[in-house]
């Protein structure tokens, strides 16, 4: 079981993320509305996994990741897009993120990513 | 698509009332089974292979046929046999009148006929509406425009049918310099190209995207319904970002951004493409390298 911080804009997303977290045993200690929050609860809470929305308000999910890695670089990042584009991808794992996830959200997916995570 | 376009002509034309329609619609429904579940008896697939293809399908533009044939599952010449067994839905649409004594064959032609000159479509565009294939309808609803608005277009229809309702359908789309929303949701991508897609409502009607995607019955069309289709706008989006992505076109998407008042949305001669949800019709906004304010 994973303590996982979700960091999203988006409250439907969250609910949705946090809903397939929690049902999948998994504890979602906090969500954050952006990156800057994101990276707030991360120095405080300490989690073991971070699902991070890239497109985001404030603080954009790509500058919190950097933040994120330079605080703790074993920290696992889950990079959430829309987009499977190759070019922001690439940029993500050259930032440290371990692993992508799609939206709409894929169940099987998402517990497949966290599990091989946690 | 064409079912419910030209079975909701037969009821404007006073041919059909609202009840036969969903009557036929729902049986049509009842004998037109899914590819998956065809292939799945038929032995061409397993149940689990079946299932894989359908969560792809939720993320990918793609229909079950070419995910199941770039994986490896079935082949072309397969797909055009499960085809064939699932059968046409128009087709199915007009035999079902016809069967349940609705109306005959002549009357259908005499109506279809009738549609025809209304809407002003060519001999090959009613070839097109009857094909099923969703890009084809599409673009015969579209203004002339460019190849990328039919592109967009194209994915926000297929989006919309398979994440929120399946019986959606499209009416004409237009071009406007102004119109007036009582609520909106919207995203704007920037880079090679700027582009701003979203949906317009009057009154309640974008729960018929906020209610299904986000999974919850929303009271009306607060700030929280307006962030799930936002949030939809944003899976459009970034399955259109994907496939220019392909062709080394960069598109970066913005925050979303909402309106839950009524508000004024101006450009030059934007496109507004009407989406009927059951008993709602919702706008589908957008522009690509122009402007858009909203007021």
């Amino acid at each position: 079981m994973a303590k996982v911080l979700i960091v999203d804009d988006s409250r439907t997303s969250r609910k949705i993320l946090r809903g397939i977290l929690e049902e999948s045993g998994h504890e979602v200690i906090d969500e954050a509305v952006d990156g800057q929050d994101g990276v707030k609860k991360f120095q405080s809470l300490k989690p073991d996994i971070v699902t991070m929305d890239i497109t985001m308000p404030v603080l954009d999910g790509m500058e919190a990741l950097k933040m994120i890695k330079a605080l703790n670089p074993d920290t696992k990042v889950i990079m959430v897009t829309a987009a499977g584009q190759k070019g922001k991808m690439i940029d993500c794992i050259k930032l440290g993120a371990n692993e992508f996830l799609t939206k709409p959200f894929d169940k099987e997916e998402i517990i497949s990513v966290i599990n091989k995570l946690s | 698509m064409f079912d419910q376009i030209f079975g909701n002509y037969l009821v404007q034309a006073g041919k059909l009332t609202k009840e036969q329609l969903e009557e036929v619609i729902k049986y049509e429904s009842s004998v037109r089974v899914k590819l998956g579940t065809i292939a799945v008896a038929e032995k061409l697939m397993t149940d689990k292979q079946a299932e894989e293809v359908n969560q792809l399908q939720a993320v990918m533009d793609k229909r079950f046929g070419d995910i199941a044939v770039e994986k490896g599952y079935l082949t072309d010449d397969q797909v055009g046999q499960l085809l064939k067994k699932q059968g046409n839905a128009y087709m199915i649409f007009v035999q079902t009148l016809i069967d349940h004594n609705i109306m005959t064959m002549d009357e259908v032609d005499a109506a279809l006929k009738g549609y025809q000159e209304t809407q002003g479509f060519a001999e090959s565009d009613m070839g097109d509406l009857m094909s099923g294939d969703i890009e084809r309808i599409v673009k015969l609803f579209l203004p002339a425009n460019t190849d990328l608005h039919d592109r967009l277009c194209g994915i926000a229809i297929r989006t919309l049918i398979r994440l929120i309702n399946s019986s959606a359908y499209v009416s004409k789309a237009f071009l406007v310099d102004q119109i007036l929303a009582d609520n909106f949701a919207m995203q704007a991508m920037k880079g090679d190209h700027a582009i701003v897609s979203g949906f317009a409502g009057c009154g309640n009607s974008l729960l018929a995207v906020a209610d299904p995607f986000a999974g919850e019955e929303f009271d009306t069309v607060d700030l929280d319904a307006l962030d799930a289709v936002g949030e939809f706008t944003n899976c459009i989006n970034g399955l259109f970002a994907s496939e220019l992505s392909k062709e080394n076109v960069d598109v970066d998407m913005l925050p979303p951004e909402f309106y839950d008042h009524p508000v004024s949305i101006s450009g030059s001669q934007f496109c507004v493409f009407p989406i009927h949800i059951g008993s709602d019709v919702i706008n589908f906004i957008m522009t690509i390298d122009s402007e858009l304010t909203v007021q």
